[in-house]
């Protein structure tokens, strides 16, 4: 059976490659929509930050909050280990020691991103050429997806994998639906007017623009959207889909008993939100509960797997 | 240097062609396409290879300012042909050796009959760093130590083929000469078409089946670990891929645990599990604290009472060492003849031991012709070359031979063989060495060739990765 220590480094090495694919398309939806609005609307790059959670680290260093800054923080900066180049170094150091675990070819994939966001970072900076470095980012972490999918035996390894994919993607997706809650906290009334535009980016950003269209057939109103990315279990980025693909995943590893329990109170908790986006502070609220909830899971999942052992 | 100028220079082998510029015969269509190609191509060739080094993640980790740093595996893409018949002698002495050792060190941690019957002297033992007194009286099963082995040989300027040296502790380089060869065959795919060049790649599947048959009597399917010192190691790679290609699980000694009732488990998802054989790549000193080194964080404490107690077994085994010190190099060929009773089918080389006075004296006197080497060093440290060092480098090579005189040795001067090598755009000669790597268990198992080390700098002879130099494919081809 898995090794408790290569468990754990699977496990965060998956979660730092769907950190470093969330934050590319992220940073590359934000770019599109903010060219989309007319200047003169409030266009902040702050958000990002708050995607990110990494707010008050940009802080410390740095004193203004333009675009090139943030977004260097976000992509390029390796003293940030939420960037895209730092998470993808990161994944790169867990799965170097579960080389003997992963298809060969996914070692290879981690490792030519990783060669290329340490040359290239710089010029995932430069609105110029943004799109196509983050694209590349987004490109390779979807080949190695590839690869685990279809390469992959279906053993505890590759459950832990999707363990960590699926718990780093529902808590990517609240924080980006957490973000849009704030932004209309902050200012409702300017938002207001490009209302559509904004839920748009949100969409985008999880890559979900198309799926939701063509699932729902509505026009992008902002509970619709809600609705779509916490509860519609066919679309992989919603969080009720994530969270039915790592019960999966815990059901075929050892010991659900220990698990479960917690991947039960996020449902409950799931169950339990109003699709509504009219009221910024609950949606606020109730990303921010469910992201505590990942995080019980999280511990669940350590204490199981590597401290039961020792 | 242009094709048609490719020969053996005076006072030199080379491996590829002899002293007119004649193809040796398994060389024959090598050099032809060498020809064929010309230097532009090869070089492009070559600069592929490189990529694929870089893109497969091939590394070795070698260490400055305190820090591991991986580099690329140095490769060359003109590869070292041997003719199959001589390899098959080769072979043979190969096998001929290490049976010969694994009943010396079996003897000499049992009844040491070697040394009651005056051809091993005793005060040998008592001066040996790899001699394991904790291993005394310890019966690994069908009585092998050293499993796997990595013998190094060279080729001297009259064509003979000598032993330089056993490495039966943990020897590395099998996995790059693994990759040499995936890398090679892109590179000359024509060639391997045309011609029969025996494969490497069964050497894992031999590997995990040896290991396999070391586990306790009464294990149906045995769990086969290998245990590394962790990723800074600098053959950590090769671990990862022994690992991988044997379907083994990685462990390090934090993952193993050796539990009250002397078995050795290992720390996993779903709890405890037994492991059955563990093939370790940590040096005797850091496998047990309890045993060894107390200090030691890489190793698993009670790991050689688990041992010792036939629950695991350990390949190589603790104390295998004992007979790769270069001071028992010098008795190999006296030991074939006291267990075998056959005459050694591999040249050693002549070796000369400080341990004598006499012997001492001749080093001395006679240092700027002779290799000295320490008695205990792996990794080409200590080394010195006497008609190539400094008066200052001679000088403290006399005071430490004199201030510790068991733990070196000498050997006359030999002109390692050469291979064409790809240098800046052109083919020179650089000297190689090879490292064929030989197994024991219940049967006999030598690689097809070996990895082939390359001293890239211009006559050098150090062709250790950790100190600038390369590697290239072994063909072993039938003429």
């Amino acid at each position: 059976m898995l090794l408790s220590r290569v468990a754990d480094n699977l496990y965060w090495g998956a979660r730092y490659m769907e950190r470093a694919d969330d934050t590319a398309r992220v940073v590359r939806t934000f770019t599109e929509v903010l060219l989309d609005l007319p200047v003169g609307v409030a266009s902040s790059w702050e958000p990002l930050l708050a995607v990110a959670g990494s707010r008050e680290l940009f802080d410390e260093g740095h004193a203004r909050t333009n675009e090139s800054d943030i977004v260097r923080f976000l992509v390029a900066d390796e003293s940030n280990p939420g960037s895209v180049v730092s998470s993808v170094a990161s994944a790169r150091e867990n799965l170097r020691t579960t080389r003997e675990v992963l298809p060969r070819e996914a070692w290879q994939a981690v490792n030519d991103l990783y060669l290329y966001t340490q040359r290239d970072s710089e010029s995932g900076v430069d609105r110029r050429t943004r799109a196509r470095f983050l694209s590349r980012v987004i490109g390779e972490s979807q080949r190695l997806d590839g690869v685990v999918s279809g390469a992959m035996h279906r053993d505890e390894a590759y459950e832990l994998w999707r363990l960590g994919q699926m718990v780093e993607r529902a808590d990517m997706t609240t924080r980006v639906l957490g973000v849009r809650a704030a932004a209309l906290l902050a200012a409702p009334d300017t938002v207001d007017d490009y209302d559509e535009v904004q839920w748009m980016g949100v969409l985008r950003s999880l890559s979900a623009m198309q799926m939701y269209q063509r699932a729902t057939r509505g026009p992008i109103v902002g509970a619709g959207v809600v609705s779509f990315l916490l509860f519609d279990r066919q679309f992989p980025r919603s969080v009720a889909g994530c969270l039915e693909r790592a019960r999966a995943a815990l059901l075929r590893l050892p010991r659900p008993d220990r698990t479960l329990p917690a991947v039960d109170a996020l449902d409950r908790l799931l169950a339990g939100l109003p699709a509504s986006a009219d009221d910024g502070k609950a949606l606020d609220a109730a990303m921010d509960d469910v992201q505590a909830a990942l995080g019980n899971l999280n511990v669940a999942v350590y204490d199981t797997f590597v401290r039961a052992a020792e | 240097m242009t094709m048609a100028e490719l020969r053996t220079n005076a006072g030199m082998w080379d491996e590829l062609v002899d002293e007119h510029g004649t193809p040796r015969p398994a060389a024959t269509a090598l050099v032809e396409q060498l020809e064929l190609l010309g230097t532009v191509e090869m070089q492009q060739r070559q600069d592929l290879a490189e990529l694929d080094i870089v893109g497969m993640g091939i590394t070795f980790t070698v260490y400055s300012d305190g820090r591991g740093i991986d580099r690329a595996w140095p490769f060359d893409i003109v590869p070292r042909v041997i003719g199959a018949d001589e390899w098959r002698r080769t072979e043979d002495g190969l096998k001929q050796r290490l049976r010969a050792l694994n009943m010396f060190i079996d003897d000499i941690y049992h009844d040491q009959h070697v040394v009651a019957d005056g051809v091993f002297p005793i005060e040998l033992l008592e001066h040996s760093v790899n001699f394991r007194p904790q291993c005394r009286g310890a019966s690994p099963k069908f009585g092998v130590w050293a499993h796997i082995c990595g013998s190094d040989l060279v080729r001297d300027a009259d064509g003979t083929m000598y032993v330089l040296e056993d490495n039966l502790r943990v020897p590395s380089g099998v996995s790059y000469m693994l990759e040499n060869r995936a890398i090679s065959k892109r590179a000359f795919a024509d060639l391997f078409g045309q011609q029969s060049i025996l494969p490497v790649d069964g050497y894992t599947d031999e590997l995990k089946r040896m290991l396999a048959s070391l586990a306790p009597d009464g294990i149906d399917d045995p769990t086969v670990v290998v245990l590394t010192p962790g990723i800074y190691n600098s053959a950590y790679f090769e671990h990862s891929f022994l690992a991988q290609r044997m379907g083994a699980a990685l462990v390090e000694g934090a993952d193993l645990v050796v539990g009250d009732d002397d078995c050795v488990y290992m720390r996993t998802i779903g709890g405890r599990e037994r492991v059955d054989v563990v093939y370790r790549r940590i040096d005797d000193m850091f496998l047990d604290p309890e045993s060894f080194r107390p200090d030691s964080a890489l190793g698993v404490p009670g790991l050689m009472r688990a041992w010792r107690a036939g629950n695991v077994a350990i390949a190589n085994a603790p104390g295998a060492g004992v007979a790769d010190d270069k001071v028992v190099y010098a008795w190999v060929p006296d030991l074939i003849r006291y267990y075998l009773r056959e005459e050694p089918l591999l040249a050693n080389v002549p070796t000369y031991r400080c341990l004598y006075p006499e012997e001492r004296k001749y080093v001395i006197d006679h240092i700027d012709e002779l290799v000295i080497k320490p008695a205990n060093e792996s990794g080409g440290y200590g080394l010195l070359i006497g008609d190539r060092a400094t008066r200052a480098e001679i000088d403290e090579a006399i005071a430490n031979i004199e201030a510790d005189p068991r733990n070196w040795v000498a050997q006359p001067i030999l002109s390692l063989s050469t291979v064409p090598t790809m240098c800046d755009g052109e083919l020179e000669p650089r000297h190689v060495d090879l490292r064929p790597f030989i197994l024991s268990g219940v049967n006999q198992y030598v690689t097809a060739g070996g990895l082939t080390r390359v001293a890239l700098r211009r006559g050098s002879l150090v062709v250790n990765s950790s100190q600038g130099g390369g590697s290239k494919d072994t063909w072993i081809v039938e003429d």
